[in-house]
């Protein structure tokens, strides 16, 4: 409905048009849509003996048996080896599209696509033809990131103040322009933003772990699902302490080194065989029937597909139910992390939650309320809701700390009602309307809890090396995150303006 | 005459990495397999001394990527589920079954049961089972997967979908037998040997859960190697392969598998799994 009457059929106290009333009626309209939506979802409870297990996998978190690590070095060694160079190319690709990225629509659409399909579909792709080797992993990597890349780095570029570029006198090349004007501007911010995407860039690198490729992942999921919990314990305490101390050993003056020792570790390269890269790409993508022409046969082909207006509908559904539970997960955790709440002790505490919360991977938070609460939608909306609202949380503490409260002898409370919230709101809903896309995106990797969602049939298709139908659906998961992402734009707080490029 | 040593070194030198082609084998991740490296590298040792070429075990996380691995030549032999192995034959041209455990000649899938369902041992599936929560284990698993729904579909008529009330993929046998031990999934599809070695060692608590049925014999795992075996590494390779695989006695060794011992295997043998593969239409 037009907005004028959105407006006037909003109830009493949500009427009217200041920014802040319009950012609590799309809240509330978010949480009703997911409110009347839930019957739709299976949220049954089933318990019975969980707690023998359970036991095990917390009695492996708290005495992680570090001594029985195979060879953790060569992992963690590969693991930041991957997502460096996987972040590198990512920029290397993705830079040179920034910088024509608002003055061409292909480019635009491009790189959305790219970005709309989710590593681990990446890396399945890049197996059948690479193997497993770093070839698939740094291609898994820097793909999506390049138009990631291209996208955030364009919209800082955008935001270059202009007074310097035209204080320049006439006839300066639009290289030195950009090289002496305007880029030393922002140069900040891009490094802030890249450090940020390195940080995803090392999940990844664990998650690919997950699909085969010997990272940290490939060894945390073997011993987590063969059930050595200590062992399992022990790597996931590793990474907590890696991603923890990025700032340490991730330090600007080291990074040369990094880059250049760890390419080293990436070999050894394949062989790549062309005949197979052509079969690949010509025709196992490619449904039979399409390939010959023959529209009948398209159709029956089409008929195979397994059902995909239930797996739009679940993966729509339960992206609709991760947003709003990290919404609420945001809301309540980020005071934990900000300085302005609390003490020392407390602040410390709160920081190590969110970042096990934002690193532990979503699949496994997904196993661990799979055995407590039984096979249903909710397990998979608890692991949605706190990692990526673990994640919001963060960057709103951080946002808050950068804020100086004004009213004094507010007591907790009143602090975050009325000093804090209203102030970091706006961005916290802009960070939510963005993250909604990524939520989308790994509603996907959850088809072991057999909900099938668009990404439980792709993984199938991938098993059963229906390669045709797999690159079909992965181009309907694309379709719909585009679509996702229109809507967030849409909706999203538009007279914020997102200082910290971090947030996306 | 240092000139012609020093040439003699690298000629050796060149010799030896064009002639050091290293063979490469894998085993589809379907148990327990902790250690998993170091157990099979005594696999390796073995072949290297009975093959006369590098031998080296290449680790893999999923049974696709155990056939993308076979197919992309990054594997020359794998150790294959019946289904998996049907795919890496079909996807590589020329490529053999060589042997199969002792055990696989006639194989067997358990249905397990969480003790709440009341269930007990019996001849035929019972009929009770409808409208419980099931789990297979990993989605292209003989053992776990393809056979259980062939029987399900044969006793019931029905797809595991409309006969119960969830249908889960554990991922792989350990999983599922940790699964319905919790309760979380009423019933559970396993391969029967990595029951019983889970059984011996304790590692399931059978107060809890306890088998319910058991399947019919069907084949099972193999060895399969690529048709360009013999071009890579000389005539008569694949007999070599064969041969050596066939002389595994040593019980260390074939507790990896956990096999008693193997024997010869061919493509006919895994015939009738190809059909029910496509009939349930996990294979086209």
């Amino acid at each position: 409905m037009p907005r004028a009457e959105a407006i006037s059929a909003a109830p009493g106290g949500l009427r009217g048009d200041s920014p802040g009333l319009r950012l609590a009626r799309r809240s509330l309209t978010l949480i009703a849509a997911c409110v009347v939506l839930l019957p739709l979802a299976d949220m049954a409870v089933i318990t019975r003996d969980p707690w023998s297990e359970l036991g095990r996998m917390l009695s492996g978190m708290a005495w992680p048996h570090w001594w029985s690590l195979p060879s953790p070095i060569g992992a963690i060694a590969l693991t930041v080896a991957v997502a460096l160079w996987g972040t590198l190319l990512g920029i290397l690709l993705g830079f040179p599209l920034a910088l024509v990225f608002s003055r061409s629509r292909l480019v635009r659409a491009g790189c959305a696509f790219v970005r709309a399909i989710h590593e681990l579909f990446w890396a399945l792709l890049f197996l059948q033809v690479f193997g497993l080797t770093a070839v698939t992993a740094l291609a898994a990597l820097a793909i999506p990131y390049a138009g990631i890349f291209a996208k955030v780095y364009a919209e800082i570029l955008e935001q270059t103040p202009p007074a310097p570029r035209d204080a320049l006198p006439p006839g300066v090349g639009r290289v030195s322009r950009f090289v002496y004007a305007e880029l030393p501007l922002v140069w900040e911010r891009l490094a802030a933003y890249t450090r940020y995407r390195f940080e995803c860039a090392m999940r990844a690198s664990v998650l690919l772990g997950f699909v085969g490729l010997p990272t940290l992942g490939f060894h945390l999921e073997s011993a987590f699902r063969e059930g050595r919990y200590h062992e399992a314990g022990a790597l996931l305490w590793l990474f907590y302490l890696l991603i923890a101390s990025l700032g340490v050993w991730g330090h600007r003056r080291l990074l040369p080194l990094l880059v250049v020792g760890s390419a080293f570790l990436l070999g050894p390269w394949p062989r790549i065989d062309g005949d197979l890269l052509w079969r690949f790409v010509s025709r196992d993508l490619w449904p039979a029937p399409l390939r010959e022409g023959d529209w009948a046969g398209l159709l029956a082909w089409l008929g195979e597909i397994p059902e995909l207006l239930p797996a739009i509908g679940n993966t729509l559904l339960l992206g609709l139910m991760g947003t709003v539970g990290a919404l609420l997960v945001a809301l309540a955790l980020w005071p934990l992390a900000s300085r302005h709440f609390g003490n020392r002790a407390t602040r410390l505490g709160g920081r190590g939650l969110l970042i096990a919360l934002r690193s532990t991977p979503e699949l496994m938070l997904a196993f661990i309320f799979l055995l407590l609460l039984g096979p249903s939608m909710l397990p998979a909306w608890l692991a949605l809701a706190l990692h990526n609202g673990a994640l919001i949380a963060f960057l709103a503490a951080r946002h808050a700390d950068a804020l100086q409260p004004g009213m004094p002898g507010l007591n907790a409370s009143g602090r975050y009602a009325y000093e804090l919230l209203p102030r970091i709101y706006p961005g916290l809903l802009a960070l939510l309307f963005y993250r909604a896309e990524v939520i989308i995106r790994e509603t996907a990797i959850l088809g072991m809890l057999g909900i099938a969602t668009l990404g439980f049939h792709i993984d199938s298709s991938f098993a059963y090396l229906m390669f045709d139908q797999a690159f079909f659906l992965l181009l309907v998961t694309a379709a719909l995150n585009l679509g996702v992402d229109a809507l967030s734009r849409r909706f999203r707080p538009r007279d914020v303006v997102l200082d910290d490029p971090c947030s996306r | 005459m240092r000139w012609l040593a020093v040439t003699a070194l690298a000629l050796s030198l060149f010799a030896q990495t064009a002639s050091a082609q290293t063979f490469r084998f894998t085993a589809i991740p379907d148990e327990d397999q902790s250690r998993l490296v170091e157990r099979f590298q005594k696999v390796a040792d073995y072949l290297e001394r009975k093959l006369e070429v590098d031998v080296e075990y290449v680790p893999v996380k999923s049974y696709s990527a155990a056939v993308s691995a076979f197919r992309n030549d990054q594997v020359q032999l794998a150790w294959f589920g019946g289904l998996s192995g049907v795919q890496a034959r079909r996807l590589v041209l020329g490529s053999q079954a060589l042997a199969q455990g002792v055990e696989d000649a006639a194989f067997h899938s358990y249905f397990i049961a969480h003790q709440s369902t009341g269930l007990e041992s019996a001849e035929r599936l019972p009929k009770a089972i409808e409208g419980l929560s099931f789990t297979f284990g990993a989605k292209t698993s003989t053992s776990g997967r393809l056979m259980p729904e062939h029987f399900l579909q044969e006793r019931f008529g029905k797809s595991p979908q409309e006969l119960f009330s969830r249908v889960g993929f554990s991922g792989d046998h350990s999983r599922t037998i940790a699964l319905v031990e919790a309760g979380t999934y009423d019933i559970g599809a396993v391969n029967f040997s990595v029951w019983n070695a889970a059984v011996e060692d304790g590692r399931v608590d059978t107060d809890k859960v306890q088998v319910i049925w058991k399947s019919p014999a069907y084949t099972d795992y193999q060895w399969t190697i690529r048709g360009d075996a013999d071009e890579r590494f000389g005539d008569g390779f694949t007999v070599k392969v064969r041969q050596a695989l066939l002389d595994m006695h040593n019980p260390e060794l074939l507790a990896s598998f956990p096999r008693s011992g193997f024997i010869p295997a061919d493509n006919d043998d895994y015939a009738p799994i190809e059909t029910v593969a496509e009939s349930l239409g996990l294979l086209r």
